[in-house]
C-alpha cells in the first residue's frame, strides 16, 4: 500500500523549555483511504497537522507528502488540501470570493477555480449563500466554508482538523457522507475527538497520546474486528469443548459473555464450530459483537500506555 | 514553481489584499485619513498664502486681498516667501527650477514627504501581523510560497498609498479650484498628480519599513507601534545627520546615514529629471526593508 504520508521520528518543542507537543512522531497514512488521528487533549495532533502543511518546523524527524519530501507550497502547490483547527477566514469576503482566490493560488484559471468553487460549496450545502459575506453566516456554515477550502480543487491529500466541531447532527450527517464520498479518490486525514464519527468514516487509524503514535493500523486491525468476537450468551458455555474444538483461540467468560480472541485469519470459520457446540448445549445466541469499539480502543491504549494521558481530561 | 506562476500569485495576492482592505473599511479609513489631512493642510496653507500676501500689499501700499492667490507673482517674488520655499524644497536652485509649478502642488509635495511616511508605514504594519494573529495566512501560506505572499502583500499596500495619494490630490485640487485664486484646473491636477508620483516613490522605503515590522510579530498593535517608532526614528536619524554632515568627526556616518535614509532622497526628488534617480533607491529601500522582514517571517512559525 502506497502511503499519501508518512511521518519518521518527527518532535517538535514549543519554545525553549516549552512543551514538547511531538515526541518522536512516527506513522503513515495510506493513500486513497480515509484516515482518523485520535488521540486526547494535548496529544500533539493539531501540531502533527501544522507540521504537515508546513506552519510549522520541526525540530526534528521527516516528513514525507505525497512522495516529495517536506511540505514545499511550490511542489505540492495544489496537491494538498488542510483545514487548520483554530484559524480565522477572511470574514469580510463572501464563501465565493475567498473560494476562488484560494482556488486560483492553487493553479486553477478563474474559470475553473468558480466551477470548483459552485461544486465544493454545493457538497458542503452552501450553494444558497456563496454571496453572502463570512461574517454573517451561522459558526457551523463557517466551519463548512473552512471544510470547503480544503476541498477546493480536489487536492490529493487533505487533512481535516475537528472538520464536524460546531455542526449540528443533520449538517455533520450531510458533511460525512460528503467525505466518505471521496474515499479511493483523495486521501483524507482526519482528526477529531468524536470518535464514533471517526468510527463511521474511516479505514485506516492512527492512535497518539504524548506526541508519540501508540498504535496504527486499519480499523478492523485496531478495533479487533479481525480478532476478537464477543458472544452475549447469558449463562456458561463449555470452555474446554470449545477449547479443544478451536485450537489456539483464546476463549474466556465475561459474567454472560464468551470473549474469543482468534489467530489472524481464523475467526470467519470459527464461528460455525462455536454455534454448532452452542447448539448442542442448548445455549441461544442474544448477540455477537466483532472487536471493541474505537473509543473502547482507545480508552484501553491510552490507559495501558504509561505515559498515557487520561482523554478529554 | 515557475517565475511565472510566482508572478501570478503575487497579482493574486495583492489584489486580494486591496479587495481585503476596501471590504475591511482599512482602505477607506487611510483614504479619508490622509485625504482630510492633506486637504486641511492645504486649507491651512492658502491661509498663509493670504496672510503673506496681505502683509506685501501692505508693504507696496496696494488693497488686501480676499481670496489668497491673487497677488501670487508678486509674493513668489518676494525674499520672505523664496526663503519659505527654499527650506520646503532644500536649495536654491531646486527652487528655481519649481517656479512655474503651481503653489499648491509643490505645498503637496512637501507636505506628502512629511506625512505618507507615517500613515504608509502604519496602514502596511497590520498586513500581516493581523493575519498571523488569527491564523488566517495559515490559507495562502499553504498554496503558495511565503516569499510571494509577502511581496503582493507588499505591492497590494502600495497600491492602497497610490489610491491614498490620489484622493489627497482631489482634495488639494478642490481647494486649489474654490479657495484660491489663479490657479488653472488642468495645470492643477496635471501638476498634483505628476508631483504625487514623486510622493508614491517616497513612502514605498515606509512601507517597506511597515511590512518588516508587520513580519516580526504577531501582534498588529505592536507591529504599528514599531513601524511609526521606525518611521519617526529615520527622521530623527535625519536631522542629526544632516546637523553632522561635513563636519570633521562624524561627516562620513552622517554621510553613510543619508545614503541609506529615505529622507536622504528627499531634496532630489525636486528635479526636474534627477527625481527618477531617487526614486529608484527609494524603491529598493523599500525592497531592502520588506525583505529583511522576510528574513523573519520565512523561518517563523505560523
Amino acid at each position: 500500500m502506497i502511503d499519501a504520508l508518512r511521518l519518521e521520528g518527527v518532535s517538535k518543542q514549543y519554545g525553549r523549555g516549552g512543551k514538547k507537543a511531538l515526541a518522536g512522531l512516527s506513522c503513515r497514512f495510506p493513500a486513497g483511504s480515509i484516515c482518523g488521528l485520535v488521540g486526547p487533549n494535548g496529544a500533539g495532533k493539531t501540531t502533527a497537522f501544522s507540521v504537515v502543511s508546513g506552519y510549522l518546523q520541526p525540530d526534528q524527524g521527516t516528513v514525507d507528502i505525497l512522495g516529495q519530501g517536506s511540505f514545499s507550497a511550490y511542489q505540492l502547490k495544489g496537491r494538498l488540501g488542510v483545514l487548520p483547527q483554530d484559524a480565522a477566514l477572511s470574514d469580510r469576503h463572501t464563501p465565493r470570493e475567498l473560494l476562488m482566490h484560494l482556488g486560483r493560488l492553487q493553479g486553477l484559471s478563474a474559470h475553473a477555480a468558480g466551477d470548483e468553487t459552485a461544486r465544493i460549496l454545493e457538497i458542503v450545502r452552501l450553494d444558497d449563500r456563496v454571496n453572502n459575506r463570512i461574517s454573517t453566516l451561522s459558526h457551523g456554515m463557517r466551519r463548512r466554508v473552512a471544510v470547503a477550502s480544503a476541498l477546493v480543487g480536489s487536492p490529493e491529500l487533505v487533512l481535516l482538523d475537528e472538520p464536524l466541531a460546531g455542526l449540528d447532527p443533520v449538517q455533520a450527517h450531510s458533511l460525512r457522507d460528503a467525505l466518505k464520498g471521496l474515499r479511493g479518490v483523495q486521501t483524507l486525514v482526519i482528526s477529531s475527538h468524536n470518535l464514533a464519527e471517526l468510527e463511521r468514516m474511516c479505514d485506516w487509524v492512527v492512535m497518539m497520546a504524548d506526541g508519540r503514535c501508540l498504535r496504527e493500523g486499519t480499523l478492523a486491525e485496531v478495533t479487533g474486528q479481525t480478532s476478537r468476537v464477543e458472544w452475549d450468551v447469558g449463562s456458561d458455555v463449555p470452555l474446554e469443548r470449545l477449547r479443544s474444538a478451536l485450537p489456539g483461540h483464546t476463549l474466556s467468560m465475561d459474567g454472560g459473555t464468551l470473549i474469543q480472541e482468534a489467530p489472524d485469519g481464523a475467526l470467519d470459520k470459527s464461528s460455525i464450530e462455536i454455534m454448532r457446540v452452542l447448539a448442542d448445549v442448548g445455549i441461544a445466541v442474544r448477540e455477537v459483537r466483532r472487536g471493541v469499539s474505537l473509543e473502547q480502543r482507545f480508552i484501553d491504549e491510552t490507559a495501558t500506555d504509561p505515559k498515557g494521558d487520561t482523554p478529554d481530561r | 514553481m515557475t517565475v511565472l506562476t510566482s508572478i501570478r500569485d503575487i497579482y493574486l495576492v495583492a489584489r486580494f489584499e486591496v479587495l481585503r482592505a476596501v471590504r475591511t473599511w482599512r482602505a477607506m479609513a487611510l483614504f479619508v485619513l490622509y485625504g482630510i489631512a492633506a486637504t486641511g493642510a492645504a486649507f491651512l496653507f492658502t491661509r498663509l498664502v493670504k496672510t503673506m500676501e496681505n502683509a506685501l500689499a501692505r508693504q507696496m501700499g496696494v488693497p488686501e486681498t480676499e481670496v489668497p492667490g491673487a497677488m501670487l507673482q508678486e509674493l513668489m517674488g518676494s525674499d520672505t516667501f523664496r526663503s519659505m520655499l527654499e527650506g520646503m524644497v532644500g536649495t536654491s536652485e531646486a527652487v528655481d527650477e519649481i517656479l512655474g509649478i503651481p503653489i499648491l502642488a509643490i505645498f503637496n509635495l512637501w507636505f506628502g514627504f512629511i506625512l505618507i511616511p507615517f500613515f504608509a508605514a502604519s496602514a502596511s504594519a497590520e498586513s500581516i501581523a493581523i493575519d498571523m494573529q488569527s491564523r488566517a495566512i495559515r490559507y495562502e501560506v499553504l498554496r503558495t510560497g511565503r516569499l510571494e505572499l509577502v511581496i503582493g502583500r507588499f505591492l497590494g499596500q502600495l497600491m492602497l498609498t497610490a489610491g491614498a495619494t490620489v484622493i489627497a490630490c482631489l482634495g488639494v485640487w478642490v481647494v486649489g479650484m474654490y479657495m484660491m485664486r489663479g490657479n488653472m484646473a488642468m495645470s492643477l491636477a496635471f501638476w498634483l498628480v505628476w508631483l504625487s508620483i514623486r510622493a508614491w516613490f517616497f513612502s514605498i522605503p515606509f512601507v517597506g519599513i511597515g511590512m518588516a515590522m508587520s513580519q516580526m510579530t504577531t501582534s498588529p498593535a505592536w507591529a504599528r507601534v514599531l513601524a511609526v517608532g521606525v518611521t519617526a526614528a529615520t527622521w530623527v536619524a535625519y536631522g542629526v545627520a544632516r546637523a553632522a554632515e561635513g563636519s570633521d568627526r562624524f561627516g562620513i556616518p552622517a554621510d553613510l546615514a543619508l545614503q541609506i535614509l529615505p529622507q536622504g532622497y528627499m531634496n532630489a526628488m525636486w528635479e526636474p529629471v534627477g527625481w527618477l534617480g531617487s526614486a529608484v533607491v527609494c524603491a529598493l529601500l523599500g525592497v531592502v526593508c520588506m525583505i529583511a522582514g522576510f528574513a523573519r517571517f520565512a523561518r517563523r512559525d505560523l
